[in-house]
């Protein structure tokens, strides 16, 4: 018998290892699936899993498509789009806040949905929560605020203040250090200290703002100065915790420890869930102004991948279509509290009579539309640092504000070049 | 003379059959290493950035230039080199140390193994994040730790330099038991006889660690180095985690993660790219010398 020489076999391995491992990477036909990146709650993502469900169930003539979905933090879900629709692949649909839409469309990673989809759809919702760049939309919402307000444990606080110099004092009333070791057990207010997005709320209602209409910065204001000032003196009365992110902030509010939070949509149904009584206020009124303080809201919407398989769009314009459809947003609202983007599904009885809604939307009619511009990265970036410096102390607020613009002029520069 | 013939003949069938055995690998490695290497070197003599993502235009050395001239450049590479020291030193320095201990007769051995092996094995990304909420101003437990033996609270995480040794400290806890591993598995091969011989010589524990132990962990320990040296220098997990992306103020980077902000936070993709070929450049140099120095020794 003839045993095979090992050297005239070899060529033969070699091949099949290489086809072995291109096998390896699983290949699927783009043209039969929809996938969906999302940077979604795990509640959130819950209710995904059964509207896809019941997409799925009510549109049989799509039943040969797969739908998959991949869960990303919002910065990974923005570098892994960006990457992957670098090289002609990646999601079908992509999720997130509104102000993402700006790079991507600058990139032209993303299709306009005004050229894809009927206009009576597009009328449907509220435009001010519509991602709409050189004139197209590049988004559909299935929730619009995405806005920080004033949260109360009603176990520590009786009434909320509309003014700020009340609430300051009663800040300085419901912060507890029963063992007098400069830690207090109760504090009276938390929120993330580290992200400017946190500033931007009393930014507004010391009359200022992020940047102009032509995307210029304008951080180095009085307004920026005495929204500063005022956390400043929040965090040297010691109502606040000297240093704190987000994580310990839900946690602090979570357990009880703190009378108000400043936090988002996103995090009520949380704070429901861990037991806490929970009620919205608005963030109060700067006497010094007569101004409120503003929030930055945004739509949280999806936007379709320029790559998508021509075999594929349709399924995942109907996808589209029924994840942001009036059933679903009122879904949505019902279950997270978050307010809907759909003008009709907003006036629903039912959802009008929510209290915590109700609440919602009035901080979101005193709140600014986010900029989906490029150069909010730039701004958020160059805010970050001063802004911590200056609430740890390092940095008076009127070097702070003038940091930041400095800083904000230069990366919005170096960006453009 | 027809044997020798025969000889080169099957030698080269053997070349050749090694060859094609390593042709899978070579072209493998051909795509995921060399293509993405010089498709990034092409990429730094680029303008490519958010606003030229489709149309990059050659722009020669401007990229290389403006690293050089940017104010941060020789801040974030000398931190860089100091992270790198620093890290490798406690490593190699508690890696051997608990290797030497752990290669003694002592009770309850493979449990100090096993407790020693966990912060290597446990997930980066989530070591990373339990440490940075352990370095917490008021309710960190390093801080408690630091209450409990009266001293007072340290603000890790809102000082560049404490934020550094914040970072430091939890790849310090992350790294040691690489060569620790090594190390043991070095230790283990040296033959009993040569402790017994310098005993008899009258060595004492220093001189045997110094004329027997070390220059037979060399061989090992060596190749461990240089891995060590570049995956400390090119550690992105552990600052971008800790420090939360460079955090106070973007004064804790090390050039990865500067160069990771620079291409997906600004979207400066050409400048980056030029950043990564200094990162490169800069490990292959280094790595150069430690083999020279190696190869010196040998001899």
């Amino acid at each position: 018998m003839n045993r095979p020489c090992p050297h005239r076999i070899a060529p033969f391995v070699a091949c099949l290892s290489l086809l072995a491992t291109a096998g390896g990477c699983g290949r699927v036909d783009r043209a039969d699936q929809v996938v969906i990146w999302e940077q979604m709650d795990p509640r959130e993502r819950t209710l995904l899993e059964r509207h896809i469900g019941e997409f799925q169930a009510a549109h049989p003539e799509y039943a040969d498509i797969r739908i998959s979905r991949a869960n990303y933090n919002t910065e990974d879900l923005r570098t892994q789009f960006q990457t992957a629709a670098m090289a002609m692949g990646g999601p079908n649909l992509v999720y997130g806040p509104s102000d993402q839409v700006g790079p991507f469309v600058i990139m032209d990673l993303i299709l306009p949905l005004d050229e894809l989809l009927p206009p009576e759809v597009l009328a449907r919702f509220d435009p001010s929560g519509l991602p709409t760049l050189e004139g197209h939309v590049w988004g559909l919402p299935d929730q619009v605020g995405n806005h920080l307000t004033l949260v109360a444990n009603r176990a520590h606080v009786d009434a909320i203040p509309e003014d700020a110099d009340a609430w300051v004092a009663q800040l300085r009333r419901l912060t507890v250090d029963r063992d007098g070791d400069g830690k207090p057990e109760i504090y009276g207010v938390v929120f993330d200290r580290i992200e400017p997005f946190f500033l931007v709320p009393w930014l507004g209602g010391f009359g200022g703002w992020v940047m102009d209409a032509q995307a210029n910065p304008t951080l180095d204001s009085q307004g920026m100065i005495d929204a500063l000032t005022f956390l400043k003196g929040l965090v040297e009365a010691g109502v606040m915790p000297r240093e704190c992110d987000y994580q310990l902030a839900d946690t602090l509010f979570k357990e009880g420890r703190a009378a108000y939070i400043v936090n988002g949509p996103w995090s009520w149904d949380g704070y429901r869930q861990a037991g806490v009584d929970i009620e919205l206020g608005l963030l109060p009124r700067i006497p010094a102004t007569g101004l409120w303080p503003s929030p930055m809201t945004a739509a949280k919407c999806y936007s379709v991948n320029r790559y998508t398989h021509p075999k594929s769009l349709p399924a995942t314009l109907a996808l589209l279509r029924w994840l942001t459809s009036p059933e679903v947003q009122t879904d949505l609202a019902r279950e997270l509290a978050v307010l809907p983007g759909d003008i009709e599904v907003r006036a629903d009885p039912q959802l009008v009579a929510d209290p915590l809604l109700a609440a919602s939307r009035r901080q979101v009619d005193h709140g600014r539309i986010m900029p989906i511009v490029s150069e909010m990265r730039a701004i958020w970036d160059a805010m970050r640092p001063a802004y911590q410096a200056c609430l740890s102390g390092e940095l008076t607020p009127e070097a702070a504000a003038a940091r930041m613009q400095e800083r904000a002029v230069r990366l919005i520069a170096e960006m453009r070049e | 003379m027809n044997g020798g013939r025969r000889r080169v003949d099957l030698e080269s069938r053997g070349g050749r059959m090694a060859l094609w055995f390593l042709a899978p690998t070579a072209a493998v490695l051909l795509l995921v290493v060399a293509y993405p290497f010089f498709y990034n070197v092409g990429m730094s003599f680029t303008n490519w950035n958010m606003f030229h993502f489709r149309d990059p235009a050659f722009n020669g050395l401007t990229n290389y230039a403006k690293l050089v001239r940017e104010p941060e450049f020789l801040r974030v590479f000398l931190r860089t080199f100091l992270w790198t020291g620093v890290n490798l030193v406690f490593h190699v320095t508690l890696g051997v140390g608990a290797a030497l201990l752990l290669n003694r007769r002592l009770p309850g051995r493979p449990l100090y193994r096993a407790l020693l092996i966990l912060p290597w094995a446990m997930p980066q990304y989530i070591s990373a994040l339990t440490w940075r909420g352990m370095f917490n101003l008021e309710y960190g437990s390093v801080n408690l730790l630091l209450g409990k033996l009266g001293l007072g609270a340290v603000g890790w995480l809102s000082g560049e330099w404490t934020a550094f040794a914040a970072a430091t400290i939890t790849n310090i806890w992350l790294g040691f038991p690489f060569i620790m591993v090594v190390a043991l598995g070095g230790l283990q091969s040296i033959p009993e006889e040569l402790y017994e011989a310098a005993r008899i010589d009258g060595a004492g524990a220093w001189r045997r660690f110094t004329a027997i132990t070390l220059p037979m962990l060399r061989p090992v320990l060596t190749p461990a180095i240089v891995l060590g040296t570049i995956w400390t220098f090119n550690n992105l997990n552990v600052i971008w985690l800790v420090t939360k992306q460079g955090e106070p103020g973007d004064k804790s980077h090390i050039l990865v993660t500067y160069v990771y902000k620079a291409a997906f936070t600004y979207y400066r993709y050409g400048y980056a790219a030029a950043f990564s070929v200094f990162i490169f450049l800069t490990l292959f140099g280094i790595v150069k010398i430690y083999q020279r120095a190696a190869d010196r020794e040998a001899f």
